[in-house]
């Protein structure tokens, strides 16, 4: 059975309907190795927002409309970052709810809804809900060498550097949405799945690697029901092209549900979870691009946290002034503490960590297995910085959506909002508390790595702990210092 | 358990252990703040509590203004018409302050700050952030 | 099968929304010229031409894409209107007169922010009838404004008109008249007056004071005040707040400083802003010479030329002021 196969089969053959009406309730086979998950398809009133494609196809009708909407923003209203909507709903209002609801509570839920690979995924299923006669695309495989995160924050960084621009130029940010927006269509008509979402989305490779530390997964609830089922119409169904059985991670899936509605044993389950369940065990595959761009997000928001909430104006300057010698020094420090000095120093604490326990595994592979304690790190320290960014310009998303292109209309009556930037006194101690949670989290996922070692070798991981401390205190100071 | 209470009651110490203040006199603090697009010059002004601060604004190239958070002050400078702002630094804190008139792309981060008295919050947030680690490390959560 | 049709068609629908919707909102609003303002570097005024008619309403829609500026009319009472960045200012103007109407910015918005000046065509039914214009003064009695001057004779402290009014003495009315203040230099009128008889007993200092309380009174306190008010939006950023020729945009003018960049035009070089405290050049300068530099500009000194933007009321008020920088007025 194909992909088309399977999702007609899903919707003709509702064997959760069936199950429900020859039981009563929803009774499903309770799964053996599943501790400490709650799963959200045994909320009655839940299940039919999480099974029925129509309330995620409707979201995403909407962010595809607010997307190109954005677009006309940016590209014909005014110039003025903080009065167009482009700037304020791209680089604000979503961007806030991104790091402080899709990412730390569902996260990659945010993949589930992107507009962006909107137009290749329907050309590829040659059709919006159900697939259809007529497909389009070659369908290639991603190539190997090109696999991995490498290419994701690549990108990030590529943004990073011209960031002071992007942020705030309204013509700019369109274009780069566009881009992104063009090269997600290209790449679907071109190469099998999501590899847009997979391989090069910016967004997709910090929201990945933290996804692991987030509260959501979709797994398989009794993988000895899978045995007997030839056809596996999960893998046929998954645009990430991911096999559900095999599925022991949350970094690559992008939570759009197709395998629970083309399971015909209502075999996966969609699980709330504790914090950190997919991180503890000593990486496998000695990857370092994952812990590379945990590494980079450390210093991406030491960076942006200088630039763009300290009060050194020459920085702020430097940023700016694209193409200049200022800029290019500041590119430089920019790519110098992210490729040299944060990489640099964690593998420095990494083999102090070596050296003292005595340990003898590979460098590279306690490398990869330690950077796991730097994703909770990170992505409380994201929530701390976009706090700081956004929360006190949060008041312009009101005279925005009044006059989107500041073309004189008002709306909603609310065109005349001044910017008000006075902040809460409370805001930096939710700040603080964010940094200290993750340090907390960190420090609780390096025992658990340690006791994973032969010997429960605490020195393994204590130099690695000093790192992180060291980067939270520096976001401190940075913060509300 | 008991290293719950441990972690908790030395949290509590070190949030609430007031911090031995040095005594100052209050005094007439005068700053000369030079903004241009998009820095203030200078940028971080330290005064003590009580002090009697005015700061007068000299825009260096276009329109800007400069608001401070927490004392809810606002002025606007044009090249060639200095303001001045006047207040006492009564409230103890980091205080940042912006820029209220737009005055180009970077003009959201045009910011500086201004620290009354000791950031007791800076110290106590280090101090946490060390029982935090601990804390981590040594509580098992399974 | 219908549900994937029903999915297309909600795509269809809002996608359309989105590009229709925001088209004919725009196309709807176009009643009014929409007015660009940028910093003179990148653009200024666009358009930096507009006609319009006698007795027609003429509505224009300013907007900002860079920093603050404002609209005002050259020669008019009409108070500015500011214009912010990304928003939109509505003003309606009507014309009663046909002419070339100058509009300006009075928002400092860089160093040339003085050169984003624009220009209104207003027709009407009869041709312009161009008033017959009169020279300004300098132009009629001859002079040079650009040539140097010094003065041969500086006070010893700086004159006092109210210490003048203590001495008690007449002064003969040719030095009171208001024709004598605009085309004489104080320093002209101190020898005049260090020559007369009657003054034989007065020091040099005394003399300096008679000269301040002269000056004074050919301004009333009033013009005074207005020329203080047009001095600190328009002079103050270059000349400096206390005229001393230190203002913010001085560095940026002053050709022996490395940050001189101000120069838009080729060949020009710019000079540091004058100052007015010093009183060897604003004693050898006469009134009308102060005007005439107001009027005409510096000739790509960086000095701009207000000609269309004052009124005369206006340069003259200025001039007014211009004086209190080396005279004392008092009161």
């Amino acid at each position: 059975m194909d992909i088309n196969q399977a999702q007609e089969f899903s919707l003709q053959n509702p064997v959760i309907e069936q199950v429900e009406a020859q039981t009563g309730r929803a009774r499903r086979p309770v799964s053996a190795g599943q501790p400490d998950r709650l799963d959200l398809l045994r909320i009655s009133w839940l299940r039919p927002f999480l099974v029925s494609q129509w309330p995620q196809f409707l979201a995403r009708a909407i962010t595809l409309t607010g997307f190109l909407f954005t677009l006309a923003a940016g590209l014909f209203g005014t110039r003025v970052g903080s009065h167009n909507f482009a700037i304020i709903f791209v680089w604000l209002a979503w961007w806030t709810a991104l790091k402080l609801v899709f990412i730390p509570l569902g996260g990659r839920s945010w993949c589930s809804i992107c507009p962006i690979p909107l137009p290749g995924e329907w050309l590829q299923r040659g059709g919006i809900l159900s697939p259809g006669q007529r497909r389009f695309g070659l369908n290639l495989r991603w190539p190997r060498r090109l696999r991995g995160s490498w290419l994701q924050w690549g990108g990030f960084l590529a943004i990073g550097l011209f960031s002071a621009l992007t942020l705030t130029d309204a013509r700019v940010t369109a274009w780069v949405l566009l881009g992104l927006f063009a090269l997600a269509l290209v790449l679907s008509l071109v190469f099998e799945n999501r590899s847009f979402c997979s391989y090069l989305c910016p967004i997709g490779g910090f929201t990945g690697i933290y996804a692991q530390v987030a509260p959501l997964e979709v797994r398989v609830v009794d993988s000895s029901l899978c045995a007997t089922h030839n056809e596996k119409t999960c893998y046929q169904s998954c645009p990430w092209g991911l096999y559900p059985l095999a599925l022991r991670n949350s970094a690559q899936c992008g939570l759009c549900m197709e395998c629970l509605r083309s399971c015909p044993r209502d075999n996966i389950a969609v699980n709330l979870r504790l914090f950190n369940s997919d991180l503890g065990q000593p990486s496998r595959s000695y990857r370092l691009d994952e812990a590379f761009l945990a590494l980079m997000m450390l210093g991406s928001a030491l960076a942006f946290s200088a630039v763009f909430t300290g009060p050194w104006g020459s920085l702020k300057s430097a940023a700016f002034a694209i193409g200049s010698t200022r800029w290019a020094l500041y590119a430089l420090g920019f790519l110098a503490l992210n490729l040299v000095l944060m990489p640099g120093l964690f593998a420095l604490a990494v083999w102090c960590g070596q050296k003292w326990s005595g340990i003898k595994t590979p460098l590279r592979g306690a490398i990869a297995s330690q950077s796991q304690v730097l994703l909770p790190l990170g992505l409380c320290a994201w929530i701390a910085f976009t706090i700081s960014f956004a929360l006190p310009k949060l008041s312009y998303i009101l005279s925005v959506i009044s006059d989107p292109f500041s073309w004189g209309w008002n709306l909603l009556g609310t065109a005349r909002t001044g910017w008000s930037p006075e902040v809460s006194w409370l805001s930096p101690l939710i700040q603080v508390a964010l940094l200290l949670l993750g340090l907390f989290g960190a420090a609780s996922l390096a025992r658990r790595l340690a006791q994973t070692t032969p010997r429960n070798s605490f020195r393994q991981v204590l130099p690695g702990l000093a790192y992180c401390l060291a980067f939270s205190i520096a976001m401190l100071w940075l913060l509300v210092g | 358990m008991f290293r719950w209470t441990l972690f908790l009651a030395l949290a509590f110490v070190v949030l609430f252990a007031p911090v031995p203040a040095r005594a100052t006199t209050p005094a007439d603090r005068t700053f000369h703040i030079q903004a241009s697009r998009f820095a203030y010059s200078p940028s971080v002004l330290t005064v003590n509590p009580g002090d009697r601060v005015t700061i007068e604004l000299t825009a260096m190239d276009v329109v800007h203004g400069l608001s401070i958070d927490g004392y809810n002050l606002q002025t606007t400078a044009t090249p060639g018409q200095t303001a001045r702002l006047s207040f006492v630094a009564d409230r103890l804190g980091v205080f940042h302050f912006h820029c209220t008139t737009t005055c180009g792309n970077m003009h959201p981060f045009m910011i500086g700050k201004i620290q009354v008295g000791q950031n007791s919050l800076l110290w106590r947030a280090g101090g946490l952030a060390i029982l935090a680690l601990a804390a981590g490390f040594f509580i098992s959560c399974r | 099968m219908h549900k994937e049709w029903l999915a297309r068609l909600i795509i269809l629908v809002l996608v359309g929304m989105v590009i229709v919707l925001p088209t004919i909102a725009w196309r709807q609003q176009t009643q009014g010229i929409l007015v660009h303002a940028r910093m003179a570097e990148t653009g200024g005024w666009t358009p930096e031409v507009i006609t319009a008619q006698v007795g027609k309403p003429l509505h224009l829609r300013l907007t900002s894409d860079d920093v603050l500026h404002s609209f005002a009319i050259g020669q008019s009472n009409r108070p500015a209107v500011d214009i912010k960045p990304g928003e939109i200012s509505d003003l309606t103007l009507t014309f009663d007169k046909p002419g070339t109407y100058t509009f300006y910015c009075t928002r400092w918005c860089s160093v040339n922010h003085w050169r984003m000046r624009g220009t209104i065509e207003v027709t009407g039914p009869q041709p312009a009838v161009a008033a017959p214009a009169t020279p300004p003064l300098y132009l009629t009695l001859g002079l040079d404004i650009d040539a140097a001057h010094h003065a041969e004779v500086l006070p010893q402290h700086r004159p006092s008109a109210s210490r003048a009014t203590g001495l008690g003495v007449p002064v003969p009315a040719v030095y009171r008249s208001h024709d004598y203040y605009l085309s004489h230099t104080p320093v002209e009128l101190w020898k005049a007056l260090r020559a007369e008889q009657s003054f034989e007993q007065l020091s040099d200092q005394d003399i300096w004071d008679l000269v301040a309380l002269i000056w004074k009174s050919n301004s009333t306190p009033q013009a005074v005040q207005e020329g203080k008010a047009l001095f600190a939006t328009h002079c103050a950023a270059c000349h400096g707040e206390a005229g001393a020729g230190d203002g913010v945009f001085a560095g940026v003018l002053d050709p022996s400083m490395n940050e001189a960049q101000a120069t838009m035009a080729a060949g020009e070089t710019t000079v540091r802003p004058a100052n007015f405290t010093d009183p060897n050049p604003m004693l050898s300068a006469s009134p009308a010479r102060l005007q005439g530099k107001i009027l005409r500009g510096g000739m790509g000194t960086g000095m701009p030329y207000w000609g269309p933007v004052f009124t005369e009321d206006q340069t003259w008020s200025l001039v007014a002021y211009l004086w209190t920088f080396i005279f004392d007025y008092g009161g």
